[in-house]
């Protein structure tokens, strides 16, 4: 019962004008990145992060959840009818989104896709209203070596199930440590790598970071590819609601895709892809026709699609409650976070209640939108697709050098863009993930602060984090993460299909 | 010739030996006392050692490799040096001349990068962009953005 009053709390702080459009701007935004191939919520968040400094915190945050799970939506459009997906989570769509779209079912997959997703993200959100305050609660009796170990296990955990190489997901986890740490050390304010400048003495910049590493790289990888022209599949998109077998055949996929996608998306690394991934497989297992899918199968839509907006409210999850950011988005978001003065953390819901309740409920709000956004102004959409690239990568440009130039006033910032754009762009040729690496940066700084402050407190023994249950028992899943399960056969292969389908993008 | 991953692995090597001995500079302390380098010379150190295995990995492979042509196969790079040669200049300009007449500059070249369109297309809606941005992140939302020789035109 103190949940309701609680969400009634948040409902009464955003339901004013500013905080609705801020949450609409965020969702539409959000779609239109999901449209668009080549731009996902993480490079969308990271151009207009800059500009949110404008706003307050809470409204800020607003929009740039609203983004995320906005992408979400947005993505299922173009998986569907152009067989390409709109941001990572929309792969498995393509494969029968697209099918279906062939044999004239195209509005009914939008529809569903839309409204699975909506009751799916309404489900996670109830799940996260309820789980987050006592999980917050739990999590103030952690003291420094707890999170030192929660903190490795997140790293472990998105570099275990990073597509590709493990070797190097660790490398990027390695080096995102490096640049989380340079400027002045915290403790001794001993300058650290900043080569005798006083740009770098306040650290790396999360804003040139991530604008450089996933803007700007992403537009050099898309400006070296000679052009095909998106072929939009003409079709007639009469009929946005599935009928009556089609709602048969999709409730309990929904039902399932919610549930798991909730609880995949609280785990590091887990997230919108992973689940999407999984409630196809299992959707595949449990149809009394498996062999229809990959061939127009509606629960091959609705099933992941509903797991993939599920699994964004979870990731706030871990966000919100423990500070810990489990994808690359949710450690932009808490790097923003920290950056208006409202860290996120267990202590966020007693001294920042407003902004814990109020970015719930604009989610309930956001929803809502997306389903009004998303049915009627698919046509729209559809149109939006037909922007020529060569028009749009300028435009990504210009954002990006406002935004970055606006922080501070310096083109020191937006040279150190065009470094980390470089080396984005040349981590995505040698197929480096730069997930683990955003997520090592923003941790970085307290991960050296816990880590120091647990010896401090042991006088200098590692035993410290091996007499809590909590260290002991998070570290044993550290261990068998890197050191057990990547050598199991069953568990190889999964990871390589993982990065098979990531290398499809 | 190499593997791309082995070129990858010699990069991360150097630059994990750097961190290395750098935070050795920095000072690691002791366990009871950790120093400024300390997490940094940890992740030096794995960095380091991840690099050469990388290396060692890679080069077991037995396919035939075409080093770091491969990469580039089918693609054109010089795209990408001529964009971030155009905003390294914009950079350097962006200051002394301002935000509106570079910016409209750097839009007429970027519009022509990859598209055919005509001078007189690329040129309004370069006008149109840069009078746009203005309008929007300037007036309405305050952004400050270099005025350069303009400033004494623009009075508001």
């Amino acid at each position: 019962m103190e949940t309701l009053d609680y969400l009634l709390y948040g409902f009464r702080v955003i339901l004013h004008p500013m905080p609705l459009f801020f949450c609409f701007i965020g969702v539409l935004i959000g779609t239109l990145v999901g449209v668009l191939p080549g731009l996902g919520p993480v490079a969308a968040i990271s151009l207009l992060l800059p500009f949110t400094f404008h706003v307050s915190p809470l409204v800020s945050v607003i929009m740039l959840a609203g983004i995320y799970y906005g992408a979400m939506y947005g993505g299922s459009i173009t998986a569907i009818l152009v067989n390409i997906p709109g941001e990572a989570a929309s792969v498995v769509t393509c494969l029968d989104g697209y099918q279906m779209a062939l044999k004239g079912r195209a509005g009914a997959a939008l529809g569903i896709s839309a409204i699975g997703s909506f009751i799916a993200g309404t489900a996670g959100l109830i799940g996260l209203s309820f789980l987050a305050p006592p999980l917050a609660a739990t999590a103030l009796k952690f003291g420094p070596p707890e999170y030192f170990a929660i903190m490795i296990l997140g790293l472990t955990i998105l570099v275990f199930l990073a597509g590709g190489s493990m070797i190097k997901a660790l490398m990027m986890a390695s080096l995102g440590l490096i640049i989380g740490n340079v400027g002045m050390d915290i403790i001794t304010a001993q300058p650290r790598f900043t080569f005798g400048t006083t740009i770098l003495l306040d650290g790396v910049g999360l804003v040139p970071l991530v604008m450089g590493l996933f803007g700007i790289s992403e537009v050099f990888l898309n400006v070296e590819q000679s052009l095909k022209t998106q072929e939009i599949l003409k079709t007639d998109l009469k009929g946005l609601l599935p009928n009556l077998q089609e709602w048969k055949e999709s409730i309990f996929p929904i039902a399932r895709g919610s549930v798991l996608g909730f609880f995949l998306g609280i785990l590091p690394g887990g997230g919108a892809v992973i689940s999407s991934f999984v409630s196809y497989g299992i959707e595949r297992k449990l149809s009394r026709h498996p062999e229809e899918f990959g061939k127009g199968a509606i629960a091959g839509v609705a099933g992941p699609e509903s797991a993939n907006n599920s699994a964004t409210a979870g990731a706030f999850i871990p966000l919100l409650t423990l500070g810990i950011p489990s994808n690359a988005v949710t450690a932009i978001l808490l790097g923003a976070l920290m950056m208006y003065d409202t860290p996120a953390g267990p202590r966020m819901v007693s001294q920042h209640p407003d902004i814990f309740w109020g970015i719930i409920c604009s989610m309930y709000i956001g929803n809502i939108m997306l389903l009004v956004l998303n049915l009627p102004l698919i046509r729209l959409w559809v149109k939006i697709l037909e922007i020529p690239y060569p028009i749009l990568f300028p435009l990504i440009i210009l954002f990006c050098l406002i935004g970055v130039y606006s922080l501070d006033s310096r083109t020191s910032e937006i040279f150190l863009m065009l470094i980390f754009g470089v080396v984005g762009y040349m981590m995505k040729k040698f197929k480096f993930d730069g997930a683990p690496l955003i997520l090592a940066v923003v941790l970085g700084p307290q991960m050296d602060k816990s880590l120091r402050q647990s010896l401090l407190m042991s006088g200098g023994s590692p035993q410290i984090f091996f007499d809590s249950p909590i260290c002991l028992g998070v570290l044993a899943v550290v261990a068998l993460l890197l050191f057990v399960l990547p050598f199991l056969p069953r568990v190889t292969r999964f990871r390589k299909s993982l990065g098979e389908e990531s290398e499809q993008l | 010739m190499k593997h791309p991953d082995q070129y990858a692995g010699i990069f991360g090597f150097i630059v994990g030996l750097f961190v290395t001995i750098s935070s050795v500079f920095y000072g690691i302390g002791s366990f009871s006392g950790p120093g400024p380098g300390f997490i940094t010379l940890l992740a030096g150190v794995a960095l380091t050692i991840l690099s050469l295995i990388l290396f060692a990995a890679s080069g077991r492979r037995k396919l035939p490799f075409q080093g770091l042509r491969q990469i580039w196969e089918g693609h054109e790079p010089k795209n990408i040096v001529y964009v971030l040669g155009l905003l390294v200049v914009y950079t350097f300009l962006l200051e002394p001349v301002g935000f509106l007449i570079t910016t409209f500059f750097l839009m007429v070249l970027l519009f022509r990068v990859q598209g055919n369109y005509s001078y007189k297309k690329v040129l309004s809606l370069s006008a149109a962009v840069t009078i746009l941005c203005y309008i929007i992140f300037v007036q309405f939302l305050g952004v400050q953005l270099p005025r350069g020789v303009m400033g004494y035109f623009l009075l508001f």
